[in-house]
């Protein structure tokens, strides 16, 4: 697809004084998409957001939105609006009135208006609310009114600021469902901010990884998810063991590499998706992708040997450190619970089944 | 970046509408107080003229050396912090218990209800406050009148009517407020788990309260004693209708030095001189709490 | 165990008596059918309310003092509203030192604001100047800490967020404030403007000082203290003055809390 994107960031710059928020980020966000900033607190990934919207200057760079630079224009000409994280639902009047404050200057007739607030409250599955007083609300219908409030305007851009941070874990599970699918209904670009790693790889089509005011690494969940870019980055999202490594020889798209503890393998190039930074290399892999083998199972690929030294049982995972034979630190491996095999205890001695294809080389 | 542009992006921080927005009020502030203590300040400088409130524009400290040599201002001053500590003393201990009973026994619906409860006698007429209490404690007052037509007594007590006793209880009534207040605010900041701590440490209540509350409400017994402390040294109502101008208070001097005996630059620099002695007695109070709490810790 | 709180209780009942037991007076010898100010009563009378109504004076100065009052409220609530908006929305380098300055008049003794006032005005303007003006300029500035201290909390309970929204949603600065702030801090409008009448309706100090020739109700009830026949009306003034002051209170109170309530913030406490 060459269609332009919606929102294109080039080398943003924002300083609070001596305090540099933003260095430099550039990204392009395509129409349509559901795209998640994601990172630890202070990352500037609210900054980022508020600069779109427009609430905060930026020092040097521009914003485009929709091919238009955004520069001197003020929050309330942009075509954006924003959830945010306090929802911010004017509590001195009822949530029909909240939905329709956005609708003041719409040339619409009363009752045009009135069918758009009661289309918009539907939506949001908020039928009925509308003369309700808004301060009476619970967190994840205050939640909907704010949705309700932003997508009655149909903004090119919609902004989640940390939308569902204040909501329970089981609130919080269905709301992420239902944002996706008033996404996909409604069709319009979201960009949803949260620190939250799995809300961000269950909900968005693209991430942008977010650390120290630079954008780390802007993939899709899964490519982020097996190929991170840095340690910090596989770090950040779910967990990931690493072992010290040293390439021993690179030609035609494959590396040569000698793992402590596994021994020496062949693995892609693209296995390496980090830019070369010099300093010690080492070998990355989820826990899901190593497997315990039990009596009369063998590998498919490689195998080696070590000793089970936790277990820490999920219901229907159990999560193993493992001390392979050779390194010094126990490694992570998770293996779905199935009846028939038993959960081991610790100090079994147990052969362990890995790939190279899985492997994840940061040097 | 050209100038204007610079300009325009200040305008649009923060500071810059932080200013904008208080400047109206810091200007009133600035015209009709900061500029009217400066200028006493400088009268205090000045000579006194024959004219009515006429002032010579001629540099003297001969009203500083009057006002800190005469005897008569000096015994004013000493006997006006003297009651003032007394007030505040009163003030501050009387107060406490209430703050401390509102904060950690009222239920937290009810807690506004005390307080308003407690501010309501405060915005009454305070002439009237201090008029009836000479009427309680006078002569022939309620106390006297009361306990002479129970029989208990055969004379009027003297010694609760025309003196500084009854001074101190006044003011005392007259501040309650802003005694319980900051007091109140400070323990309610108090986390109350900090008080299980200190019992599960092994504290007892008396030596938790000791130990763990009161080096936590210190602040806001700072803040009452100085809300206390430094208004009532200007108070010269209190000592005209309780004692009937017979124990005057350095107040006193100062309205008569104004308005009565005209003599703007020496009342100037009387009031100057009160307010230094009575700033520094605040900032050595101050002080030596910074350094008791910091020991505290 | 935790203690009771029971002699605290009655501590607090005990000196709840103490602050109340001038006011609770007051009525007893307005309504006393005698001319000395002391027990036993003789009886009840309406006698000094019907003297209050022929005392031409007296409604010079409750006219003043209505005037004054109605005058430094407005003016100290707008002032008020100026910086109880600026301090708790905006960070700026020296706001300690200007809300500090502007605060001062809450320690300091008010007969030092009332004589520098005075030399100000006397050296500036001259005899003629003192009078209701420079009474309403005087009370003004006494007025507002209290005003800033009662909108400060209407203004911090506002969610940062909120007129952002109105921002967001199309509103500009200054239909935004009317649409979401204005009627989200009413109520403190409301509570300071009450509250800043009742303290200029009280105020002596600042009165006597630069009132020049007239008379507000509190210098017209010092000066008539003086003499022992007058007293009985004095009670009968300060009772309906008294009265008066409770019911404002207690309807700047209703306003406060509403004001907290609609916000959806946690009630913090009273007025200071």
């Amino acid at each position: 697809m060459t269609t332009r994107p919606m929102i294109e960031l080039k080398d943003v710059q924002k300083y609070y004084g001596d305090y540099h928020a933003l260095r430099g980020i550039t990204a392009d966000i395509r129409a349509g998409e559901f795209f998640s900033l994601l990172g630890p607190s202070g990352c500037g990934k609210t900054t980022l957001l508020r600069t779109i919207a427009g609430f905060e200057d930026i020092t040097s760079g521009v914003v485009m939105i929709d091919g238009k630079d955004m520069e001197g224009v003020a929050a309330n000409q942009r075509p954006t609006n924003m959830v945010f994280q306090s929802y911010a639902i004017f509590p001195h009047l009822t949530v029909e009135q909240n939905v329709a404050f956005g609708l003041r200057k719409d040339p619409r007739t009363k009752e045009e208006k009135a069918k758009a607030v009661d289309e918009a409250l539907q939506m949001v599955g908020l039928k009925g609310f509308g003369k309700r007083a808004a301060h009476a609300l619970s967190g994840g219908q205050r939640q909907r009114v704010a949705l309700a409030r932003a997508l009655i305007l149909k903004p090119k851009v919609l902004l989640l600021d940390e939308p569902l941070s204040a909501l329970d874990k089981k609130m919080r599970e269905n709301m992420q469902v239902e944002l996706i699918r008033l996404q996909r209904q409604v069709g319009i670009t979201f960009i949803l901010v949260t620190h939250d790693q799995e809300e961000a790889l269950v909900m968005s089509d693209r991430i942008a990884v977010m650390f120290d005011g630079e954008i780390a690494q802007l993939d899709d969940p899964e490519t982020l998810y097996r190929l991170p870019k840095s340690r910090r980055v596989a770090d950040f999202i779910g967990h990931m063991n690493f072992l010290p490594a040293k390439v021993v020889d690179e030609a035609n798209g494959e590396i040569d590499v000698d793992v402590q503890g596994l021994g020496r393998c062949h693995i892609n190039a693209k296995q390496a998706p980090g830019t070369n930074t010099g300093g010690e290399a080492s070998i990355g892999f989820r826990p899901e992708t190593l497997t315990i083998l039990y009596e009369g199972q063998s590998a498919s690929d490689r195998e080696t040997t070590g000793s089970v030294e936790e277990v820490v049982y999920y219901g229907d995972m159990t999560y193993y450190d493992v001390k392979l034979d050779g390194v010094a630190d126990p490694v992570r491996l998770s293996m779905r619970n199935v009846p028939g095999r038993p959960v081991l205890d610790r100090g079994t001695k147990t052969r362990v089944a890995w790939s190279p294809s899985a492997l994840v080389l940061f040097r | 970046m050209d100038i204007k542009t610079r300009w325009g992006r200040f305008t649009r921080t923060p500071a810059f509408n932080g200013y904008a927005m208080i400047s109206p009020t810091a200007f009133y502030a600035l015209l009709l107080l900061a500029a009217p203590l400066g200028t006493v300040v400088y009268l205090s400088f000045m000579t006194d003229g024959a004219g009515v409130r006429e002032v010579i524009n001629q540099p003297t400290i001969g009203n500083y050396l009057t006002a800190w040599t005469d005897p008569i201002y000096r015994a004013l001053m000493l006997r006006s912090l003297f009651v003032s500590t007394l007030v505040t003393l009163a003030t501050v201990i009387l107060a406490f218990p209430v703050a401390y009973y509102i904060s950690f026994f009222v239920t937290p619906n009810k807690k506004s209800l005390w307080l308003f409860l407690i501010t309501i006698p405060f915005w009454t007429s305070y002439l009237v406050r201090v008029f009836l209490w000479k009427v309680i404690l006078g002569f022939n007052g309620v106390i006297n009148s009361g306990l002479i037509s129970l029989g208990i007594i055969e004379d009027p007590l003297t010694w609760i009517n025309v003196n500084v006793g009854a001074i101190v209880v006044t003011l005392a009534h007259a501040y309650a407020p802003f005694a319980i207040l900051p007091i109140f605010v400070a323990l309610e900041k108090i986390d109350r788990s900090l008080l299980e701590a200190g019992r599960d440490l092994g504290e007892t209540a008396l030596t938790t309260f000791w130990r763990v509350t009161l080096p936590l409400a210190m602040p806001g017994v700072v803040g009452a004693v100085l809300i206390v402390f430094i208004p009532t040294v200007g108070d010269y109502v209190t000592p005209d209708i309780i004692g009937g101008g017979k124990i005057p208070l350095i107040a006193n001097v100062i309205q008569k030095l104004m308005l009565g005996i005209d003599n703007m630059p020496l009342g100037s620099s009387v009031a100057v001189s009160a307010m230094l002695i009575v700033g520094a007695a605040a900032a050595i109070f101050v002080l030596i709490n910074a350094r008791f709490l910091k020991v505290k810790k | 165990m935790k203690p009771s709180g029971k002699g605290l209780w009655l501590y607090a009942i005990v000196y709840l008596a103490f602050l109340y037991a001038p006011i609770l007076l007051l009525p007893l010898f307005a309504f006393n059918d005698g001319t000395i100010i002391a027990f036993p009563l003789k009886g009840f009378t309406l006698h000094w309310f019907e003297v209050m109504a022929e005392k031409d004076q007296l409604h010079i100065a409750v006219k003043n003092s209505l005037i004054v009052a109605s005058a430094s409220a407005v003016m100290s609530t707008i002032l008020a509203i100026f910086a109880a908006r600026a301090s708790t929305r905006y960070d700026f380098k020296g706001k300690g030192a200007i809300i500090g300055l502007i605060m001062l008049p809450l320690v300091l003794p008010e007969m030092i604001v009332a004589m520098a006032l005075l030399v100000v005005v006397l050296q500036v303007f001259g005899d003629g100047a003192l009078g209701l003006f420079s009474m309403i300029a005087g009370h003004s500035l006494i007025c507002t800490p209290f005003a800033i201290a009662i909108l400060s909390g209407a203004f911090q309970s506002l969610d940062k967020s909120l007129e952002e929204a109105a921002y967001d949603l199309g509103e500009d600065r200054i239909s935004a404030f009317r649409l979401v702030i204005l009627p989200l801090v009413l109520p403190g409008i409301i509570s300071s403007l009450l509250i800043s009448f009742t303290i200029s309706m009280d105020e002596f100090i600042i009165a006597n000082f630069l009132g020049g020739t007239q008379q507000t109700l509190p210098v017209y009830i010092y000066s008539s203290l003086r003499f022992p026949k007058e007293i009985p009306v004095i009670m009968a003034v300060a009772t309906g003055l008294v009265a008066v002051s409770i019911c404002l209170l207690i309807i700047a109170e209703y306003f406060r809390r509403r004001g907290v309530a609609k916000t959806g913030g946690k009630d913090s406490g009273g007025f200071l």
